[in-house]
Order: structure tokens, then sequence, then C-alpha cells
């Protein structure tokens, strides 16, 4: 009998994942045979030089690229065979998203943006849910935003609508691509520990692809990537071991040349 | 030539259509004069009868009037898709006149290429008709149908004006635009209310209301004597002027109530809240096809039921019941779809308003397909945003175009009446071409932008700047 990803404990999983993008003498490997879990309950940050890969791994791990070869794997369920209509589908159910910017739907308001994900299953959210809904835009400061619409609200409010809207629907896992890229220091801080606090208080597991090691300093887990392949696999960093870490990968580099 | 007619494909075309419309109108009369002449023996026209040259120049005012709206709204949206691109130019020095100037000239090139086709075309068009019309002996034979008269200039001239016109007056958001729009959010900025004020708000309930008046009147008037029917006129003329000034309040309300007829669900909301946001483009896109509907149908709803009138008077007179004459209704048909042409133009300008608006949110769509929409039910959201226009667009053209051609029936023949007020005749022909225009225009307004936003891959959207 072949081992379920939640036997592992974990979320998400891909095995012997590659991704080439065009052919021939063109051809460039962005993932060159990654094997990785996310467990539950875990705040992973994943960091590397720009073309290092991390955010196709994420795409591909959300359903949104498909892999060149490998399986992925969301929960128990193997999304890499899936069609378009299913992975939507995927993603709709079990999948939540923070993008950088443009997070927002513009012409909903705020309490429409939080429960989209409902609406595209074509239901609301019922008792449980709406009272897990109620009690995440209460904490994230929300409540008398709700009729509001995007363009009214700042960079770090809207970031939070779109936390709201990542944990709403309670996804296996919620994608968080340089969630903090766009905020000054003071609602970055706020918004990584709203993310710590997910994966701490309601066991969310939480893949955040970030370039910045002050960011990477809140996971629980840092992994490196370079070329493709992961360089590194750590646990707790603060913001400087981060940073070196990065540092370490330009230092082999010149130490190569 | 290619990178100055960028985004203007739909400036050429209706500027080609407009002038082609002109050049065939005034080249098919000077066929008729000939004929007539051929067929009527020592009959000397060689000018044209000043009525049918009238009726060609109002049409064709009409249809550069309607032109003109649209390619004011394929502007205004150009502006809105090169935001980041007017405000790098900006940034680096270039004053915001200079880049209005620079539309106006794209829109001055537009407006000569798309003449230039349009007359082309208008040429072979009329060639080909005079060769089938000898070859069928519906034209006299032994003369020679030479068309091109020296008036064709008008049509040429008139349409690369208010094109050029037209491209300025859309352009005026260029003057809005910051250079800091340049760097900052990648989110566009979205225009929230209506650029109206309390004052135009006002203006054009005064006028929409007073000219309604006048309209019953006129036709109250008309109960007496026919010279009700120029009380009529102006009241017409002064309540659709109010209506075209209101249409940024009037028309999204009315959007917005079709709209929540279309559904309720996540993808039907998308494409409703879309038509919202821009209320001044949708007014603008859904008001030039609200002119095109309502002269239709004001023209054969005063004519159906003016004939209507008559009737019922040889009736009365003498006691038979006579026929509905068919050639009188197929004149009201020609002479609607001769009005209708500019509904084609205000049809291209609608198809045109749906496309760019779902290229302008490919970032949108991509957010919209990662976060779970399907495929489906993108198409969805897309073909009740056009549903919504062009249904809304058109009950308004129809509702409207019933009352005036009612009100100027009355107003011009109710005095002829026997038993009094006859109700509006709208012949079910009319009926099944407005819902047929209407299904037409819903379904090519989805098709065409649903296409490209199908083409979407959300990941490249999302990477997209």
């Amino acid at each position: 009998m072949q081992t379920k990803p939640s036997d592992l404990g974990l979320v998400a999983r891909v095995t012997e994942l590659t991704k080439t993008y065009g052919t021939g003498g063109a051809a460039v490997t962005a993932l060159d045979g990654i094997s990785l879990g996310i467990r539950r309950g875990e705040f992973t940050a994943i960091m590397g030089p720009s073309g290092s890969g991390k955010s196709t791994l994420m795409h591909i791990m959300a359903g949104l690229d498909a892999p060149t070869a490998g399986r992925v794997w969301i929960g128990d369920e193997e999304i890499t065979a899936l069609n378009d209509r299913e992975l939507t589908v995927v993603r709709r159910r079990r999948v939540g998203f923070v993008f950088q910017a443009f997070n927002l739907v513009p012409t909903l308001d705020v309490e429409a943006n939080v429960t989209f994900p409902f609406e595209l299953d074509g239901r609301r959210p019922n008792t449980t849910e709406r009272a897990w809904i109620d009690s995440l835009i209460d904490s994230l400061g929300l409540r008398n935003r709700l009729r509001h619409r995007p363009s009214e609200l700042s960079g770090g409010q809207q970031q939070r609508v779109a936390i709201a809207r990542a944990l709403g629907s309670r996804p296996a896992l919620v994608f968080a691509d340089e969630p903090t890229g766009n905020l000054d220091s003071r609602t970055s801080r706020e918004v990584l520990a709203l993310l710590a606090a997910a994966a701490a208080d309601y066991g969310q597991g939480i893949v955040m692809v970030t370039h910045d090691p002050f960011a990477a300093s809140h996971a629980d887990r840092v992994i490196l990537m370079n070329d493709g392949r992961v360089a590194a696999d750590e646990g707790r960093l603060t913001a400087s071991a981060a940073s070196e870490l990065v540092l370490s990968l330009a230092s082999d580099e010149a130490a190569a040349r | 030539m290619r990178t100055l007619l960028r985004g203007h494909a739909a400036t050429v075309l209706v500027a080609a259509l407009a002038a082609g419309f002109g050049v065939t109108l005034l080249g098919l009369i000077r066929i008729l004069v000939i004929a007539t002449e051929a067929a009527i023996a020592g009959a000397a026209l060689d000018q044209a009868p000043l009525v049918l040259v009238i009726v060609a120049y109002v049409f064709l005012a009409i249809a550069i009037y309607v032109a003109a709206i649209v390619t004011t709204n394929t502007v205004a949206t150009i502006v809105a898709g090169r935001v980041r691109e007017i405000a790098l130019v900006r940034l680096l020095g270039a004053s915001a006149a200079r880049e209005r100037a620079r539309l106006a000239k794209e829109g001055l090139t537009a407006g000569a290429v798309g003449a230039v086709i349009g007359v082309a075309a208008s040429w072979a068009l009329l060639a080909a008709f005079v060769l089938v019309g000898e070859a069928t002996t519906l034209l006299p034979p032994g003369q020679t149908y030479a068309f091109l008269v020296p008036d064709m200039v008008v049509p040429i001239v008139a349409v690369v004006l208010t094109t050029w016109l037209a491209a300025w007056v859309g352009s005026r958001r260029v003057l809005g635009v910051t250079p800091i729009e340049a760097l900052g959010a990648a989110v566009p900025s979205d225009a929230a209310h209506p650029a109206g004020s309390r004052a135009r708000a006002t203006l054009a309930a005064v006028l929409g209301g007073g000219g309604a008046l006048l309209l019953a009147l006129g036709a109250l008037l008309g109960q007496a004597s026919p010279l009700g029917v120029f009380v009529g006129i102006a009241g017409g003329i002064t309540s659709f002027t109010g209506l075209m000034i209101g249409a940024p309040f009037v028309i999204p309300a009315l959007l917005a109530l079709v709209g929540r007829a279309l559904g309720r669900d996540a993808a039907a909301v998308l494409g409703v809240r879309n038509a919202l946001r821009h209320p001044d483009r949708s007014a603008r896109a859904a008001i030039a096809l609200v002119i095109g509907v309502s002269l239709v149908t004001m023209f054969v709803v005063a004519g159906m039921t003016a004939n209507a009138i008559m009737y019922q008077r040889m009736e009365d007179h003498w006691g038979t019941t006579a026929p509905l004459d068919p050639a009188f209704a197929m004149a009201m048909g020609v002479l609607g779809i001769l009005v209708g042409f500019s509904a084609v133009i205000a049809a291209v300008g609608l198809v045109n308003t749906l496309t760019v608006g779902v290229l302008q949110r490919t970032r949108e769509f991509g957010l919209v397909r990662a976060l779970g929409l399907s495929r489906g039910q993108l198409r969805r959201t897309i073909s009740v945003e056009a549903v919504q226009l062009a249904v809304t667009a058109i009950l308004v053209g129809f509702a409207v175009g019933i009352a005036y051609g009612w009100a100027g029936a009355e107003a011009m023949f109710g005095s002829f009446q026997v038993f009094g007020p006859v109700p509006p005749v709208i012949p079910w022909w009319l009926v099944a071409g407005i819902v047929g225009v209407a299904a037409l225009l819903a379904l090519v307004g989805s098709l065409v932008p649903a296409r490209r936003a199908l083409r979407i891959v959300p990941v490249e959207a999302l990477a997209a700047e």
C-alpha cells in the first residue's frame, strides 16, 4: 500500500518535480527534480534569487501551472493529472492565495471579496464557516470596512482582506507570494505575524515566497532555492541568518568562478 | 502608420462605415436621377430632388453623430489602457497637452484612413450596383451611370473632422494622468463617480421632463391641428437632449436593474459590476445604440400609426375595409434600415468597448481564475456583461422610440382621427428585428471578448505589470 501524504502529516507534497520552458537548445530548466513536503501547521518560507524557480514551484504546488515531470499532491489528492476544470475547483476549495499586489477584485467590497471563494462554489458559508469568517474579520480589524471597495483601503488593509479571504475557506494550504513586497515595515510585521498565527493557532499550512530575509525570519522553516534545486532546508532563522544563507549562494558562485 | 493606428481599429472601422454610408447615399441618389431621366422621356431632372438630398444629409448627420460618440468612447478607453505609458513619458518630461495632441492626431489619422477605406468600398459597391442593375434592366439601359458627384467631399471631410474632434474630446483624461502613476501601485485607479455634477443632473432632468411635457402637449394639440407636430418636434429634441446629458446617471441605474435580472451568482456579479465601474464609458456605449434603435422605432411606429389613422378615416368615409398597403410597410422598412445604419456603427462601438474592457482586465481575470473561477464561469461573466449592455440600450431605445413615434403621429395626424387617439402601431417585424439585433449583439459582444479572455493564463496574467 502506498503511503498517503497525510500519513506523513503533510498538507502538500511534490516528488521529482521538473519544469522546463522552451525546447532544444533554448530550453530553460526552472525546476530540476525537486521533492518536498509541507507539514500541517507549518509556516514555510521559500527564498532564493530571481530565477531560482521559487515562483514556479509555488505556482505548480498551487495548481496554477503544470509540471513537465514529477507528481504533486494537495492533501491526499494528486493534482498532477487533473484537467483545467478540476484544477480550478481544487484552487477554489483547497488553496488560499495572498499575492504581492492586485489581490482583490476591484468591483467587490471587502465582505464580498472575503466570501468570493464560496460564491464561486455557488453557495453561502454555513453557520460554522460564517462564525469563522466573522472571527477572522474581527481579529483582522476589518469589521468597519466591510462595505469599502479595495481602492478605498490602504495597502496593509488590502493585504489583510486577502489574508481573510485566503483563510476563510480553511484551505489545506495558503500560498503567499511576496505578501509584504508593497508594504512598509510596520505593516509588514503585522501581516507576517498574522500568517505565523494562522499556522500556529489554526494549524494552517502556509508557503510564503519571499526575497526578504526579515519576512523569512517569521517562518518556522526556511527553504533556499537556487537553479531549480533546494540549496538549503533550515528551521527557524533570524533575519541575519536568513540573509547570510542567501548571500552564501553568491559567495559559492564567486568561489566557483 | 502601424504604431500610429495602435488600438484604433474600431475608430477606422467606424469612420469607414460613416463615410461609406454618406457616399453611398449620394451615389444612389445620383443613379436614381439618371435612371428617372432615362425612364421618363423629357424629364430633365439634372438636379436631385431637394427633399431626397435633405433626407440623405439628415441620415448622414445622425450616422456621423453616433460615430463621434463611439470614437470618443474608443479613445477614452485607449487612454485608460495607456495610463502607465502616458505617465512614463510625463515623468520623462512630456507635457500633458503634447500627449493629448498626439492622441488627437492619432484620431485624425484613423479618421482619414477609415474615410478612404469607406469611400473605396462605397464606390466598389455603387459600381457593382450599376452593373447588376443594368444587367437585370432594373436600371434603364443605354445610360452612363456616372455616380461620382462633387458633394461626396462633404461626408468625407465631415467624417475626418468629427473623428479628430471626437478623439480630442475622448482624450481629456490624459490631462489627469500624473507622472507618479508610472511608478507605484500596479492597481489601476478606478474612476468611481460619473463625470457629472449636480448641475448636469439638474439640467438633464429639466430638459428631459420639460421636453416630455412639450411632446405630450404636441400630441394633445395635434388633436386639433397638424401644427401640433412642431411643438412635438421641439419636445422631442429637448427631451432627447436631456436623455443624452443625463445618460451617465440614468443608464448605470438601468444597467444595474437589468443586471440584477441576469443572476446573482459570482460569475454574473463580476460581469454586472464591471459595466457599472466606468459609468461614463458604459453610458456612452449604450447611448450610441439607444440613438439608432430609438430612431428606427420612432420612424416605423410613427409611420405605421399615421397609416392606421388614415385607414380608419377612409373606412369611415367610404365604409370599405382597406387592407394595409404592403408597399407602405416596405417603404417604412427601407427608411428604418437607412436610419438604423447608425445602430450598426453603435454596435461596432459596443463590441469594441466590451473587447477592450476584457484586455484591460487581464490581471483581474488572472486573479479570479487563480482563486477558482472556471473557464465556463469566465465565459458567463463576459456574456452577462454583453447581454446587460445590449439589452438595456435596446430596451431604452425601443421604449423611447415608441413614445416619440406615437406622439409624433398623434401630433401630426391626430386631427384626422374619427374615434379619438389610436394606440401606437408596433408591427411584429419591428419587434422581431429588434429582438434579433439584441440577440446578435449580445452573441457577438460575448464571443469576441471571450475568445481573448479564455486565452488568459493566470500565472502570466498575475506576473504582467
